[in-house]
C-alpha cells in the first residue's frame, strides 16, 4: 500500500514495471531488476495470466488457421442458413449467430472444440430425459474414429496411428461387434 | 415467482449468499458459484440479434418464468427501467455481468430473496443462471443449479444436440454450459510469495485463476476466483469433482503458508501487516477501493487468525461491499466524484468497522 516512485522497465525502457526480479545472496538482496509483465513473460521469469478462454479474432486465427487454407482452396465463405452469419464474421467476433450454426459450422467446430476442449463430444446431461453419455463405451468410438478419420484427413499421421491403437483398444475392451 | 418490479431499486442492504460467511472452509473459500448457459431454439444469439428480436426474447423468457413451479422465487427486474448506478450495485454484488449492464438491448435479471439464485436474461446468452453457496460446496451449489434447470427445461425451448450439448453463442462454453467458480481469500499465499506458483499449478490442470475485484487479471485484496475451463467432453459431476478437489488442495496450501506465517520469525512481520490494516483503516482519511481492499483483506486474516480483538467477520463482509464505488454511493445515498468517494470510504469504513478513535 506503500506508493513508490514509478520504476519503468529496464528491457523496454517503455511500459511501467510491475514486477522485481531479486538476486538474493546470502539473505540479502545482490541485484534486482524492474521488469514490466510482457518482458518478463518473454524472459520466461513468469508465465503467462490465463483467464477462462476468452475467444479473441487473433486466437480464433490460430485455432482455425487450417481452415482458412482449406476455403481458400474449395469453398466460399459460407453462411449458416439459420442466421446467415459467415464463418468469416464467426473469425471477426467468435460468437456464433444461433443453434444452427453448429450444424452450419460443423466441420470447422469440430477441430477448434477439441482444441479448446480436448473433446468434442458431450457428455454431461440433456434435456427430454436424453441419458448423459457418461463414459458410454459406444459414444468414446464414434468420438475416436471422427479424430481417426479428422487426422488422416488432415494429414496428421502420427497423431493417426495413435488413434488408431487407441481405436483398437476401445474396441478390444467394449467387446464391440462393431467393423 | 412474486410481482414484477419495474426500476425500483434492489432490496435494502445485506451482503448475499456470496458474503455469508458460513459453510465449509469459508474463512478461505468464501463462496461457490455455478453458471450454466442455455439459449433457446427459434432466436438468433446476441451477434445478429436484432433489437426487436431481443425485446420479443426478453418478454418470452420472463413470461415463461412466470409461470408457476420453479423451485425459487423470483423477483424480475427490467434493466433497462434502472439507473446505472443500480446496475451497478447488482455488478457488484455479483449478481449481473458488467456486460449485461453495459448493454442497450432489452435484458432483465429475475434474482431470488437471498440472493442466490440470479438469471440473465439475455446476456452474450439468452440465458445464463448463476446459483450461489457460502464457503466450498461445489456438491451442493450443483445440485440447486440441476434442479432449476430441470424446471427451465420444462418450460422453455432450450437449444442442445446429442453432439454438442447446450449449444451457446460462443463455443468455448457449449456442451455443460457450465462454469464453476470458487472465489477465494488467499493472502497466506500472496504475502508467502506463492500465488504465482499456485496459479500456475491451477491452470496446468485447465482451471482459470483470475482476481475477484477490479479489472483485467490484476487481484485486488488477495481475492481470486477459480474455475474450470473445459465445459464440453465431461460429465458435469465430473467438472464438480475436478474443481472440488482442486480448490480443496489450495485451501490446505493456504492453510499451511498461514500456519508458517504466524509462526516463528514470520510472525513479527505478519503481526505488522494486519496491524498497519488497521491502523490505516482507523485514522486514513482518504482510501482508494484498492487501499480499502488490501487493508481488509488483511484484518480479516488478522481477525480469523485472532490477531485483532474486537471485529466480527461479519461487519468486515459489510465493508467489503460497501467499499466498492456504487455500494459506497448508494449507501451514503451521495453522487460522488472519486476524490470524493474516497475520502467517504475512508469515514464510512470506520463507521462500520466500528473503530472511529
Amino acid at each position: 500500500m506503500i506508493a513508490r516512485p514509478m520504476q519503468f522497465c529496464s528491457i523496454c525502457q517503455k511500459a511501467p514495471a510491475t514486477i522485481v526480479l531479486m538476486d538474493l545472496n546470502g539473505g540479502s538482496v545482490s541485484s534486482q531488476q524492474h521488469l514490466c509483465s510482457p518482458c518478463a513473460e518473454n524472459l520466461g521469469v513468469v508465465q503467462p495470466k490465463a483467464g477462462p478462454v476468452k475467444m479473441s479474432p487473433e486466437l480464433l486465427e490460430d485455432l482455425l488457421g487450417a481452415v482458412q487454407s482449406k476455403t481458400a482452396r474449395g469453398r466460399r465463405d459460407p453462411a449458416c442458413p439459420g442466421c446467415g452469419l459467415t464463418m468469416q464474421q464467426f473469425k471477426n467476433t467468435g460468437r456464433l449467430g444461433c443453434p444452427r450454426c453448429y450444424e452450419s459450422f460443423r466441420d470447422d467446430l469440430v477441430p477448434l472444440l477439441r482444441r479448446v476442449h480436448e473433446s468434442s463430444q458431450h457428455r454431461g446431461r440433456l434435456p427430454g430425459g436424453t441419458q448423459p453419455v457418461t463414459g458410454a463405451p459406444v459414444q468414446d468410438l464414434v468420438d475416436l474414429r471422427k479424430r481417426l478419420d479428422d487426422a488422416v484427413r488432415g494429414e496428421h499421421y502420427e497423431a493417426a496411428a495413435q488413434l488408431r491403437d487407441e481405436l483398437r483398444q476401445a474396441e478390444k475392451g467394449s467387446g464391440s461387434s462393431e467393423s | 415467482m412474486s410481482k414484477k418490479r419495474r426500476g425500483e431499486p434492489p432490496p435494502e442492504f445485506h451482503t448475499g449468499e456470496w458474503l455469508k460467511g458460513s459453510g465449509a472452509d469459508a474463512e478461505i473459500a468464501i463462496c461457490t458459484r455455478v453458471r450454466l448457459a442455455r439459449n433457446l431454439d427459434g432466436f438468433h444469439f446476441a451477434p445478429v440479434q436484432e433489437p426487436n428480436q431481443a425485446r420479443e426474447l426478453t418478454d418470452f423468457i420472463v413470461q415463461r418464468l412466470q409461470q408457476p413451479g420453479l423451485p425459487e422465487n423470483l423477483v424480475v427486474v427490467e434493466l433497462q427501467n434502472l439507473e446505472e448506478l443500480e446496475r451497478t450495485v447488482l455488478v457488484e454484488r455479483h449478481l449481473i455481468s458488467r456486460d449485461l449492464a453495459n448493454s442497450k438491448k432489452a435484458r432483465s435479471v429475475a434474482i431470488n430473496q437471498d440472493e442466490s439464485v440470479a438469471l440473465m436474461v439475455n446476456e452474450e446468452d439468452h440465458l445464463r443462471m448463476q446459483v450461489f453457496q457460502s464457503g466450498l460446496s461445489t456438491e451442493a451449489a450443483w445440485k440447486r443449479a440441476e434442479a432449476f434447470d430441470e424446471a427451465l427445461m420444462q418450460r422453455l425451448p432450450l437449444a442442445w444436440s446429442e453432439e454438442f450439448g447446450f449449444l451457446t453463442s460462443c463455443p468455448t462454453n457449449t456442451g455443460t454450459g457450465m462454469r464453476l467458480s470458487v472465489m477465494l481469500h488467499l493472502p497466506g499465499l500472496v504475502w508467502a510469495d506463492e500465488i504465482l506458483k499456485a496459479t500456475n499449478t491451477a491452470q496446468k490442470i485447465h482451471l482459470a485463476v483470475r482476481g475477484l475485484y477490479g479489472e483485467g487479471s490484476k487481484a485486488l485484496g488477495d481475492f481470486y476466483q477459480v474455475s474450470n475451463q473445459v465445459t464440453l467432453g465431461r460429465t458435469e459431476q465430473q467438472l464438480q469433482s475436478d474443481v472440488q478437489l482442486a480448490v480443496s488442495r489450495i485451501v490446505q496450501w493456504e492453510r499451511e503458508v498461514r500456519d508458517a506465517l504466524l509462526r516463528g520469525s514470520s510472525r513479527p512481520r505478519t503481526l505488522d501487516r494486519v496491524h498497519r490494516a488497521l491502523g490505516t483503516l482507523e485514522r486514513a482519511q482518504i482510501l482508494s477501493s484498492e487501499e480499502a481492499l488490501g487493508c481488509l483483506s488483511a484484518l480479516r486474516f488478522g481477525v480469523h487468525h485472532g490477531l485483532v480483538d474486537g471485529f466480527d467477520i461479519p461487519s468486515l463482509n459489510k465493508a467489503l461491499l460497501l467499499s466498492q464505488p456504487a455500494h459506497l454511493q448508494r449507501f451514503t445515498q451521495e453522487r460522488l466524484d472519486p476524490e470524493e468517494r474516497d475520502q467517504r470510504r475512508a469515514k464510512l469504513l470506520r463507521e462500520v468497522l466500528g473503530c472511529e478513535p
